[in-house]
């Protein structure tokens, strides 16, 4: 939160400073299966986000003693990389911030999951943001939602994340950097959309019930954008090689 | 028609497990991208191989013990344990071998029976999900590869394909355009035009 | 490395002999090459760079900072590299290994010795100079980090536009001039495989390699080298080298993009 002395005016005419409408959430662009080496990967563009995320796995857990006899575990990155921001060249590596994101994502990811289809074994998912502009750890989920998709994981669902929160009155979905910033209120949300469960939910700032309320149901409502927008992703896999085929037949 | 699915679509109603779904509130959903076909079952197109009894699969050795046991590398998260008391071949570390899956044990190790050395050659590794596919109908598309390019292939379920003597590079060639394609109907006329022209 | 890499590696060893590759290519050819700049906004210069199957990203950033004791009237250029757990199995989050240490120096020699940025024009006042960051993302690992490194690094650099310093404050909203290269290096790297010399190495290549030699030069003079794995090479064997590096400045600069 910035303090209210140097708050800009982030609210112009019933628009946002980037021109969107309230509910409106920044373009967003995926693509899966971008990385060879990685079992599963997808790349993800939202407004300004550029975001790489790829899975591993199942593997041998290491260390052993961290391995669970009857399931797989989980083991998440998230990080920035040096170059991400506009400000300042940044440290390499994970911070606690981030170390914290990876945390809350990796427990998003152990819901949906099948994780008893792997006993002993360990799944890795790395989330590396390339360049972040506010809503990286929501962005980071969605990505690495298709990622594990793509690399055929057994899971229940195609988890989506996004973020909302509040400017003075007004409830807003999908914040950019310089909302976040002076925002009142910030929501990262995780939702699997199949019987719209919430897998994570993180706020600071300042809201009421009723605006919690109205700030969800804009999150559940761009969900079925999301998830398509997933789903393509995925889907374009396969029929780039039919499209492939079908011009070599033609030829 | 076979249609294309992914974790969290509808596949059925009903509640008995069939391999790659899961069950909720008494219907039947895909738990992978997969090809649904018409009797309902999904075929995944990606993800690791789920060892079974039968199961040809390539490893390598890395660990001689006694008796006739040896620890075979998989490249997957359960070891191989071969067990070949009455045979005749012994093997050293770095062989590759090809075995048959006998068990599972502990759901930690696989246990592996009637190993032969591979001698020479390389390996290539692709998603063991593409296997069946690389393989073909009673072994057509494997045939098919060998006759052409005269090279000796082994493909193993883990996602290992053993390419030995003849056109090496035209075989690997061959074997990820399948990898690449699995999703497509009539991809044995596809590979033979393409081993044909020589990769073209 | 896995026990399936070592199967790769004998078969590499095996094709080296009869002076083949595992890809069909030429013992002096390099792999495909493709070049991307300006890939985000937020850094100052960026680029990403596909050499074969492998790869790499680098990001520039430009930050005011004081200069170092000894060298007052100059600026700092400084690269670091990532190996990212995404790029690779074996790769491990953590702390800087050996590895990517090597990376990133060796990289940074290539420039600095080249002479390519004129660190006194990084000066902007008495205690202010810019520094410049080059970062290496490694994306995706299958051989030769070194040479797709250093283009990438390169590649990124000549985009890199220089934020405006105004009133003690960086403005990075306002970015016209362009930073401004005086010379450009290419890096080659050899692979000495089975007694063979090969340029380019793949991940295979690289797993059954004895000896690495990395050369730098601005298609004039070497300008830094690196020899790297146990391995060790004839005096006519590094001069064969220096000659074949030198021979693929024009090839690998044609990849860098033009300052405008």
């Amino acid at each position: 939160m910035g303090s209210s002395a140097d708050k800009p005016k982030l609210i112009i005419n019933g628009k946002r400073v980037d021109g969107r409408g309230f509910s409106e959430m920044r373009p967003m662009k995926i693509e899966a299966g971008v990385l060879k080496n990685a079992d599963g990967s997808a790349y993800l563009e939202q407004g300004k986000n550029r975001i790489l995320a790829a899975v591993f796995g199942p593997k041998e857990a290491t260390p052993r003693h961290m391995a669970k006899a009857d399931r797989a575990i989980i083991k998440c990155r998230y990080a920035m990389a040096p170059f991400s921001s506009l400000s300042e060249h940044g440290r390499s590596g994970p911070n606690r911030r981030a170390v914290e994101i990876a945390k809350v994502i990796r427990e998003v990811f152990e819901n949906v999951v099948i994780l008893e289809d792997f006993p002993g074994s360990q799944i890795d998912i790395s989330i590396e943001v390339l360049q972040g502009d506010g809503g990286t750890r929501a962005a980071g989920i969605t990505a690495a939602a298709v990622a594990l998709a793509n690399a055929g994981i057994p899971m229940k669902d195609i988890v989506y994340g996004i973020s909302t929160g509040r400017i003075d009155e007004h409830i807003i979905l999908d914040l950019d950097m310089i909302e976040d910033n002076f925002s009142d209120a910030d929501i990262p949300v995780a939702v699997s959309p199949r019987n719209n469960e919430i897998l994570l939910l993180q706020m600071d700032g300042g809201m009421t019930k009723e605006q919690f309320k109205e700030a969800i149901g804009m999150v559940m409502e761009s969900g079925k954008t999301i998830s398509k927008i997933q789903r393509d992703a995925l889907l374009e896999v396969y029929r780039k090689e039919e499209k492939r085929h079908e011009k070599n037949k033609k030829q | 028609m076979k249609k294309i699915v992914l974790p969290g679509d509808l596949i059925s109603e009903g509640d008995e497990y069939t391999p790659n779904t899961y069950t909720e509130g008494g219907k039947i959903f895909s738990a992978v991208a997969g090809m649904c076909t018409e009797d309902n079952r999904v075929v995944p197109l990606e993800g690791s191989w789920t060892a079974r009894t039968g199961d040809i699969v390539i490893g390598t050795v890395t660990n001689v013990g006694r008796n006739g046991t040896y620890e075979v590398e998989l490249e997957h998260f359960m070891k191989g344990m071969l067990m070949d008391k009455f045979g005749r071949t012994t093997f050293i570390a770095g062989d590759v071998v090809e075995a048959i899956v006998e068990r599972v044990e502990n759901r930690r190790t696989v246990i592996l029976t009637k190993p032969r050395r591979l001698h020479g050659g390389t390996v290539i590794e692709v998603k063991p999900s593409k296997i069946p596919r690389i393989i073909g109908k009673n072994n057509s598309m494997i045939k098919q590869i060998s006759e052409i390019t005269k090279s000796n292939i082994v493909a193993g379920e883990n996602g290992i394909v053993w390419i030995k003597g003849g056109d090496t590079g035209l075989a690997v060639s061959a074997v990820q355009e399948i990898e690449r394609s699995a999703h497509i109907s009539g991809l044995t006329d596809i590979i033979q035009e393409m081993l044909l022209n020589k990769g073209n | 490395m896995g026990a399936i890499d070592i199967i790769k590696s004998m078969h590499v060893r095996d094709l080296i002999v009869e002076g083949k590759r595992e890809d069909g290519r030429g013992l002096m050819d390099f792999r495909k090459i493709k070049v991307e700049t300006n890939l985000f906004e937020n850094a100052e210069g960026s680029a990403m760079v596909d050499l074969g199957g492998t790869r790499v990203l680098a990001g520039i950033k430009m930050d005011v900072e004081t200069p170092m004791k000894d060298t007052k009237d100059m600026g700092n250029f400084m690269v670091a590299s990532e190996l990212l757990p995404l790029a690779y199995s074996e790769y491990e989050a953590g702390p800087p290994n050996p590895e990517s240490i090597e990376l990133a120096r060796v990289t940074d020699r290539g420039i600095r010795a080249g002479e390519c940025i004129n660190l006194k024009k990084l000066f902007i006042e008495e205690g202010k100079v810019w520094s410049v960051f080059a970062d290496i993302y490694v994306l995706n690992y299958d051989g030769n980090l070194f040479d797709a490194s250093a283009l990438a690094v390169m590649s990124a650099l000549s985009t890199t536009k220089v934020p405006k310093y105004e009133d003690g404050k960086v403005v990075r909203e306002d970015r016209s001039a362009s930073l401004k290269l005086d010379n450009f290096t290419v890096s080659t790297t050899f692979a000495k495989i089975n007694g063979r010399i090969a340029i380019d190495p793949t991940g295979n290549e690289e797993g059954a390699l004895s000896s690495r030699l990395t050369i730098s030069n601005d298609g004039k003079v070497v300008r830094a080298v690196q020899k790297g794995i146990s391995g060790g090479w004839k005096e006519d064997e590094v001069y064969d080298a220096i000659g074949a590096s030198l021979e693929k400045y024009k090839e690998l600069r044609s990849h860098i993009p033009k300052v405008r």
